[in-house]
């Protein structure tokens, strides 16, 4: 009989279009510590050698709307587009091409989900990647030999799903992974946040303090501090914030405590970033 | 509300739409249903007032970009700065 599928690593990125558009105007020595944080996360993923990455984000109304707008999504396509457009390839400075899916996975894990009383939407095909995706496996996977299973999660237009939710959602991800022998070797990873506002008065702020003591709440691994949000307390470090909930998903899938390989508050960027993995 | 949203979201992704906004506003907005306060405060761009009514902000943001609206004009019209 076959080996369960393990989930091997986890880790966590922000997604700024300015990490790879315009990584140079950041102040001095704030780029090179992201990159080299980036580059951290990435040998730490090359090590663990994963036949597929659950790689779980938000989407900037790139694919869904307001006629139609899940609160999660399971995409199990063969491949993705990303950048979605030309022009986004361009602001991004990231090579439009497509990247692989690992689609027998995505559907296991949207089957999964409904046998475990979750709710996903389900995404055959047409799922096309912004910032979202293209950014952080800019940096993690630059060659996109990984194949992915993108999971979407509503973080750009209120009412959100619960962080608790977030978190057992990725809880599951993991007994998916475990219930299935095709992809041994599976990790997850979230990007998003931390603090930032898009379209907003604020835009260019950094509320540190709120991304501070969750970076320390995520390194604890107390999966009760890290789901202790109201939606108030997070709008305190702007719409953008609400992101952290990819953090939570893939949190959730390895219930352990993380480590903090960077955070600088880049107002250029207009984020508070950072990039973490998950101490296994 | 939905109309101007899915407006927002049209111009975003559908080039056609876009340039047909540019060149006829009210035609494209008569196809929407837009009317009354939201069609004048869409076609015054008044970011601010659309933010304050409901209009999710990615939308905004985006959408301005699409009408190749400065990006420090747009701040400076949702802080209200410029009318």
């Amino acid at each position: 009989m076959s080996r369960t599928g393990t989930v091997v690593g986890a880790f966590m990125a922000s997604h700024s279009p300015g990490i790879t558009g315009w990584p140079e105007r950041a102040q001095p020595g704030q780029q090179e510590a992201v990159e080299q944080a980036y580059a951290e996360a990435r040998r730490r993923l090359d090590e663990l050698e994963p036949d597929a990455i659950v790689a779980v984000s938000v989407e900037h109304f790139t694919n869904f709307h307001l006629g139609n707008l899940p609160a999660f999504a399971i995409a199990t396509g063969d491949s993705y587009l990303g950048p979605v457009t030309a022009e986004m390839a361009s602001f991004l400075r990231v090579e439009q091409h497509r990247y692989p899916g690992d689609a027998a996975l995505g559907r296991h894990l949207y089957e999964f989900a409904l046998e475990s009383e979750f709710d996903p939407s389900l995404v055959e095909g047409g799922l096309d990647f912004d910032e979202n995706f293209c950014v952080p496996f800019k940096h993690l996977d630059p060659e996109s030999k990984y194949p992915l299973v993108p999971v979407i999660v509503n973080g750009v237009n209120p009412p959100w799903p619960t962080p608790k939710r977030c978190y057992e959602f990725g809880r599951m991800i993991r007994r998916a992974v475990e219930a299935q022998t095709q992809a041994q070797r599976v990790v997850v990873v979230g990007t998003g946040g931390l603090s930032h506002w898009v379209g907003l008065p604020e835009s260019g702020n950094i509320n540190a303090e709120f991304d501070r003591d969750f970076l320390a709440r995520l390194e604890s691994g107390d999966p009760a501090r890290l789901t202790d949000y109201t939606r108030a307390e997070i709008d305190e470090a702007g719409n953008g914030a609400h992101e952290i909930r990819t953090w939570l998903v893939a949190a959730g899938a390895v219930e352990s405590p993380f480590d903090v390989l960077v955070y600088e508050a880049v107002p250029e960027w207009l984020t508070g970033t950072s990039v973490a993995a998950a101490r296994l | 509300m939905y109309a101007l949203h899915k407006l927002l979201w049209d111009i975003r992704r559908d080039g056609a739409v876009k340039a047909r906004y540019v060149e006829e506003p009210d035609a494209v907005l008569d196809e929407y249903g837009i009317e009354g306060d939201w069609r004048h405060l869409m076609k015054t761009l008044d970011f601010k007032a659309l933010y304050e009514r409901g209009i999710n902000p990615y939308l905004l943001y985006f959408c301005a970009i699409q009408l190749q609206v400065d990006r420090a004009e747009y701040y400076a019209r949702i802080r209200g700065e410029v009318n």
